[in-house]
């Protein structure tokens, strides 16, 4: 038995049969409840895990169709438009799912109609019905109000007004039904009929296309699966040769005997259609998580989808039968290192327009790297001299004295380590970004408006991030990128020495 | 005269069998014309005319542009082959990244002059040393190496295993210019086979790989070449009028081969000229200059802020130290804050 908070009471949520026998109800206080029978298991409610349940269903529940919706907390919208003569017609489909659900230890009630209301409806009240269409107000018309996914509220109202049955409510003119209880309750009315559409939005976005295979015999090894992928690959050749496309993203889905199911999804940097090469990358992908993977009994179902496609430029081959594409091969490279090591394993630098040295240069994943180069974009070229390497945050530096409060440090402290400076350059002022920092309320003092002591406010962060940069040589020859941060200034801390970067 | 002749016979004997183990190019410590050497060496293999042209490449050298360094090594380092770079300390890294990508930089020179496209360098690192050492900033690499930010693909694995496989993967492709692989310390895992797999590699496809090592003991692997990179004193800036006193000037190096197929160890102090794009042995010259540096360090450290003439005397610098804190309130005449700052400065203190 589940209990749940509800008005400040634990109350009975859902309750078995056996507990149903000894006249419980849902909805009852748990404090009646064990008044009545001391011996009952009640368990709290877990919103949580019941919807992580329910999505482990909905994921299972795709081998049947690509479209599988949630719906509420308890059930789960397939659309089988033309996916029923896969598995044999509708009943035999419903059968297979509802014996398969139980074997998983499920109790599912399932019903089939062309109109979602009516499915819903036949699901709850009449599982294992399928309505053919055209047969929906028979199936609704004995059916209790519950059947029309209305508020309580509305169906209270309605039953105080002596309408029991959905078919009273079918019987009723219309006009003074809205007026009276809504749109809403018509609306749900016809949806349940099929005389209006309503969408049933999917979980997962239907893959532009796929391929999978049943298997009689569920398949353990990591090199089945990918001989399954490449063969699975060729077949999906055909059909992007023919809408000339190349896929961008590929999914391969993998259904486990006992309901798991995992996906691996690899991305390219370019179209790509060539069986091979994607039987390459899933299986970088397959072996960098290969010892990871819980085969359990085995998959019987392997699902590879194209996720996005794009437009697949056909290249000419020269005389000998060769295309000379030099970024190709990077591509497929950086794909490959992509698909075992995630998308952040293969980065490119981009210039970006900034002076502040970390921002100046961003690392982008090699797809979002434009393939095109853009040259007359950014100045690249700039005269002052950078460092080789920069630290990913600036390091503090210990600095004893320097000459002069504004020059830079005769020794320092880095690492742990004392240096001493022998020669120096600098500095190199580089004030922050303005625009782009948050600026801290001022107070106002007297006779100044808003904008001045906003201005104010900017300044005085400005000066507080503003760097000096050195060039520094220590007494072995090593050249260090060294920054003051702030300024000397009355009534403030005293700046801070940060270590950015080295240079050759 | 024979004695000498003799004498020679058997240290190149020896000397080949010792680039045998070490899986280096034999035919380097023979006369140039003795090509017929490559096809002895891999006879079990049934070779097409691909890889003979890869292995001529494989036998060409990257010529560094000094002159001394180049005779040391036989004519330049091997194009396609491994090719350790050492760098005792982390924090050397700087000095040690510079020399690799001015090698890399080279090599992308060379490779565009070949192919006419665009090749890039693939940077290889760990996590855990781009942490350490910095990640390789590109716009410094374009500044002072001319590699620019189109031709760099940065990798990054958390382990060694990984940045391994990523480094055989790279050094198969023939349309990268060049591999560099970054190491940080000695890991059991980059044993000689690993070396071994990544030198063929790098010999299949005729590009040099470099294998950058940071804080690493020299230990036997299948690279040819081993240089031990540690920085050394820049030296002045060249202008119109003469060196500047007191700037730095050009990135140096201290390269010293510690193994070579021709065994001729020495020390080398290097410059490297990012208008020309070529390594300088350091001339007498500036060696000089050096000399004046080293008397008198301390004079120097204010010049490049205000000039000749307001620079500080060096005793001045003790009566500062103590006094820290008040000086930097106070800043002393010659030292005025600019406008803007004073101004700030003064309206604190009357509202004070």
């Amino acid at each position: 038995m589940i209990s749940h908070r509800d008005r400040n009471a634990q109350r009975i949520a859902a309750l078995d049969e056996r507990a149903e026998a000894l006249g419980l109800k849902r909805g009852m206080g748990i404090a009646d409840a064990r008044a009545m029978h001391p011996a009952i298991d009640i368990e709290e409610a877990d919103a949580q895990a019941d919807r992580l349940l329910l999505e482990g269903l909905a994921d299972w529940c795709d081998r049947y169709t690509p479209l599988v919706a949630l719906d509420g907390a308890d059930g789960l919208f397939l659309d089988i438009a033309g996916c029923a003569h896969l598995f044999g017609g509708e009943r035999a489909m419903l059968d297979t799912m509802l014996t398969r659900f139980l074997q998983q230890g499920f109790i599912a009630r399932a019903g089939i109609a062309s109109a979602a209301g009516a499915a819903w409806a036949a699901a709850r009240f009449a599982s294992g019905s399928i309505v053919a269409v055209g047969e929906e107000a028979a199936l609704l018309a004995p059916l209790p109000l519950s059947a029309l996914r209305i508020e309580p509220a509305v169906r209270e109202s309605l039953e105080s007004v002596g309408l029991r049955r959905v078919g009273a409510v079918m019987a009723t003119p219309r006009a003074p039904l809205a007026r009276r209880f809504g749109a809403l309750l018509l609306e749900r009315l016809d949806q349940a009929l099929g005389r209006s559409d309503e969408a049933v939005s999917p979980r997962l976005p239907a893959a532009p296309l796929s391929v999978e295979r049943h298997l009689a015999e569920p398949i353990t090894q990591i090199e089945e699966i990918e001989r399954l992928t490449a063969s699975l690959s060729q077949t999906l050749k055909h059909d992007l040769e023919r809408r000339g496309e190349g896929a961008r993203a590929l999914g391969l889905m993998l259904f486990r005997v006992d309901g798991a199911v995992s996906q691996i999804a690899i991305g390219t940097s370019r179209p790509l259609r060539d069986p091979l090469l994607i039987q390459k990358l899933f299986h970088e992908r397959l072996a960098a998580t290969g010892q990871e993977y819980e085969v359990g009994y085995g998959f019987d179902l392997v699902r590879l989808s194209v996720l996005s496609v794009a437009a697949f430029d056909m290249q000419q081959t020269d005389l000998t039968g060769e295309i000379k594409d030099a970024e190709a091969d990077i591509a497929l490279f950086a794909d490959r290192v992509r698909a075992r090591l995630g998308d952040n394993a293969v980065r490119r630098p981009i210039s970006v327009a900034s002076h502040l040295p970390e921002r100046s240069i961003a690392l982008v994943a090699f797809t979002d790297a434009p393939a095109s180069k853009s040259k007359n974009r950014v100045p690249s070229i700039s005269l002052s001299e950078r460092p080789v390497r920069l630290f990913r945050s600036p390091e503090p530096v210990e600095v004893p004295a320097t000459e002069l409060p504004e020059g830079p440090p005769l020794h320092f402290r880095w690492r742990r380590a004392l240096y001493r400076v022998v020669r120096a350059e600098g500095p190199e002022r580089i004030a922050p970004e303005w625009w782009r920092e948050s600026i801290p309320d001022a107070m106002a003092k007297e006779g100044e408006d808003a904008g001045e002591v906003k201005n104010r406010a900017v300044a005085e962060k400005t000066a507080s991030l503003t760097r000096d940069y050195f060039r520094i040589e220590d007494a072995e020859g090593r050249r260090y990128w060294l920054f003051r941060q702030g300024l000397y200034d009355a009534g403030r801390t005293s700046p801070r020495w940060f270590m950015h970067g080295i240079f050759a | 005269m024979a004695k000498d002749a003799v004498a020679r016979e058997i240290v190149f004997a020896l000397r080949r069998q010792i680039a045998k183990i070490e899986g280096t190019l034999p035919e380097c410590l023979e006369a140039p014309a003795r090509a017929d050497i490559t096809v002895v060496r891999r006879g079990g293999q049934a070779e097409g005319n691909d890889a003979l042209s890869n292995r001529a490449l494989a036998s060409l050298a990257l010529s560094t542009g000094a002159g001394c360094l180049d005779a040391a090594l036989g004519g330049g380092l091997p194009q396609g082959a491994l090719t350790e770079i050492h760098g005792l300390e982390t924090r050397d890294a700087g000095a040690v990244t510079g020399f690799v990508l001015a090698l890399a930089g080279l090599a992308v020179g060379a490779a565009q002059g070949e192919a006419g496209l665009a090749t890039p360098i693939v940077w290889i690192g760990m996590t855990e040393t781009f942490g350490e050492a910095g990640f390789p900033y590109a716009r410094g690499l374009q500044s002072s190496f001319g590699v620019g930010p189109e031709s760099l693909l940065f990798c990054e694995a958390r382990k060694l295993a990984d940045a391994l496989w990523i480094a055989e993967e790279a050094a198969r492709l023939s349309t990268s210019a060049a591999v560099v692989l970054e190491i940080r310390g000695n890991p059991r895992r980059l044993d000689l086979t690993a070396t071994r797999r990544l030198h063929a590699r790098a010999q299949q496809t005729g590009r040099p790989l470099f294998l950058l090592r940071q804080a690493a003991l020299a230990e036997p692997t299948a690279a040819p070449v081993r240089l031990v990179v540690l920085p050394a004193p820049s030296g002045l800036r060249e202008t119109v009028a003469g060196p500047l006193t007191g700037s730095i000037g050009l990135p140096a190096f201290a390269v010293s081969i510690s193994k070579s197929a021709y065994a001729s160890n020495g020390q080398f102090i290097l410059e490297w000229n990012p208008d020309e794009r070529i390594f300088m042995e350091r001339g007498a010259g500036e060696r000089s200059a050096g000399e004046i540096r080293a008397k008198d360090p301390f004079a120097v450290v204010s010049l490049p802020r205000h000039g000749a003439d307001s620079a500080a005397a060096p005793g001045a610098v003790v009566a500062f130290k103590p006094a820290l804190g008040r000086q930097a309130r106070k800043p002393a005449a010659g030292d005025q804050p600019p406008r803007p700052q004073r101004a700030a400065h003064r309206g604190a203190r009357r509202a004070g």
